[in-house]
């Protein structure tokens, strides 16, 4: 495999759960849509800061062991993630607490459960309930986030990458299979904007984070604080996360 | 014009292989072996479901290119073009539907597969937002294969920006009806082809998110029977109606008369 993505998979990368632990120690685990089930790759709840900010969170992870990533489908979410975590925002949006999503995650669920549950319904109905809230929401990319799926987490004010992660239209897998095997999966990275640097310099990575940083955990915590209280001050965050996707689209000019 | 039957030729049914003739696909365009209904351009939808002349197509000064320099994208546009004559793969404009006004968006499969893309996006948006001013409904004909690969994150994105305009008409309380032909999936399956106030699918469709192909790569498994046919979603609560292209005209009428409120003679 390629070395950038054998890293953003490594069983001791960095995950959505370390970095929850050490931001919300007074974390109130949701778990469950309340109908189809519990979706064991995503970690979700709300809670306090030590610096007393209320927050909700919203963390997908792939699992670190082999028994781990099975329990949660190697950050696969399933219908039941999309939708607590759409139950979990609702939530949020009424208590006025700001959203933090984390995520390193694969492609979409490609399975037949996902399909005969509505992945598409959800996935639209999440994309669709983030672009609306009326509180701050920013996605931490502390891996890879691909598709529809990576894209509901993204429909944010902020977006903070680790320096080493990908966030992408399809994996770097994908991507290469359309080109018929004429471009390696490492060469398919190159093709499209999908490193932090490169989408930062294209205006939609608001922060990078350097992945080599001793205190990696603070560090992402610390940058979460700054950019909450940022957005905190701003006013009509629904139409600033609608400008900033608009904006980024502009680039891409019309003849 | 790929399979798609030129006058006086025979061409062979993409599902079962017969050779059929141009007059045997007849006007709805079914294969008279195995039934099967023909993907269609943008023109003829249009002409099936609108008032005979009504359609005012929007003016659009949007042309696709290839901005990341992808390889072969400026090929695949170019092809596109030719075999479809439109210069993208949706088409908008106004119309009405058993003299209900509407405003109609036809997305065409002939065109890269009916993908999205920035110039899509585009024209999605300005038509919704056409359609607000007016007050008059929107109708959505999806026939897409998700977002265009070649336009990276730039396609993606509008995926949000369509539903942040969707939201918008919503708050106008101007109806949403989506009809999802086939193929409806990814990308335009998990926006806005799914967030209409009716959802409606042709016969026969096929509509999902992954397709059958990649789960099988990923999982091999064997699919249930009529894996993510339109009439396997409306058993599973996924759709209020599957249609036979026939009668989607005055399925469209009925539900247009039904929101009843709206009533208005022209387009203002």
């Amino acid at each position: 495999m390629d070395e950038r993505l054998r890293r953003l998979r490594a069983a001791d990368r960095i995950s959505a759960p370390m970095v929850i632990k050490a931001l919300l120690p007074t974390l109130v685990r949701q778990h469950g849509d309340r109908v189809l089930g519990d979706d064991q790759a995503l970690t979700a709840g709300f809670g306090r800061t030590a610096q007393q900010q209320g927050l909700a969170v919203l963390g997908v992870d792939r699992g670190h062991d082999l028994v781990t990533r099975r329990q949660k489908n190697g950050g696969a979410l399933t219908v039941a993630g999309y939708r607590t975590a759409l139950r979990v925002i609702e939530h949020a949006e009424k208590f006025d607490l700001p959203v933090v999503s984390l995520i390193n995650m694969p492609g979409a669920d490609a399975s037949p459960k996902s399909e005969r549950f509505g992945q598409s319904q959800a996935i639209a109905d999440l994309i669709a309930a983030m672009g609306q809230l009326t509180v701050p929401n920013v996605v931490v990319f502390l891996g890879e986030g691909h598709s529809g799926g990576a894209l509901a987490f993204a429909n944010a004010n902020a977006i903070i990458m680790l320096d080493d992660s990908l966030f992408n239209v399809a994996s770097p897998e994908a991507v290469a299979a359309i080109l018929h095997g004429q471009q390696t999966v490492s060469d398919a990275i190159d093709l499209l904007p999908m490193t932090a640097s490169d989408l930062q310099q294209r205006g939609l990575v608001d922060h990078v984070i350097d992945h080599t940083q001793p205190d990696l955990v603070q560090v992402i915590c610390q940058q979460i604080m700054a950019t909450v209280t940022d957005l905190k001050s701003q006013t009509n965050l629904t139409q600033q996360r609608e400008a900033k996707f608009q904006r980024f689209m502009d680039w891409w000019s019309e003849q | 014009m790929s399979h798609y039957p030129a006058a006086g030729t025979w061409t062979s049914c993409p599902a079962c292989g017969r050779h059929v003739h141009q007059s045997q696909w007849g006007h709805w365009q079914q294969c008279p072996y195995c039934h099967y209904w023909q993907r269609l351009t943008a023109t003829d939808r249009v002409a099936q479901l609108v008032d005979s002349g009504t359609f005012m197509p929007l003016k659009t000064t949007a042309k696709s290119h290839n901005q990341l320099n992808f390889p072969n994208y400026d090929e695949k546009l170019e092809q596109a073009e030719r075999k479809t004559g439109e210069a993208e793969a949706v088409t908008t404009g106004w119309a009405t539907i058993g003299s209900w006004p509407v405003m109609l968006m036809v997305m065409d499969s002939h065109f890269m597969m009916g993908t999205l893309n920035t110039s899509v996006t585009r024209r999605m948006i300005k038509a919704m937002q056409a359609a607000r001013q007016r007050a008059v409904p929107v109708v959505i004909v999806t026939a897409s294969g998700g977002a265009r690969m070649q336009e990276g994150l730039y396609a993606l994105v509008g995926m949000n920006l369509i539903l942040a305009e969707v939201a918008r008409l919503a708050a106008a309380k101007l109806p949403l009806i989506t009809v999802l032909t086939d193929p409806t999936m990814g990308g335009v399956s998990a926006s806005f082809a799914f967030k209409g106030d009716v959802i409606v699918a042709e016969a026969g469709a096929t509509i999902g998110f992954a397709g059958a192909r990649v789960i099988q790569q990923t999982m091999p498994t064997t699919l249930p029977v009529a894996f993510q046919s339109a009439e396997r979603l409306l058993e599973h609560g996924q759709l209020d109606a599957v249609v036979v292209r026939p009668e989607l005209r005055s399925y469209l009428i009925n539900v247009l008369a039904s929101y009843q409120q709206l009533g208005r003679p022209d387009h203002g």
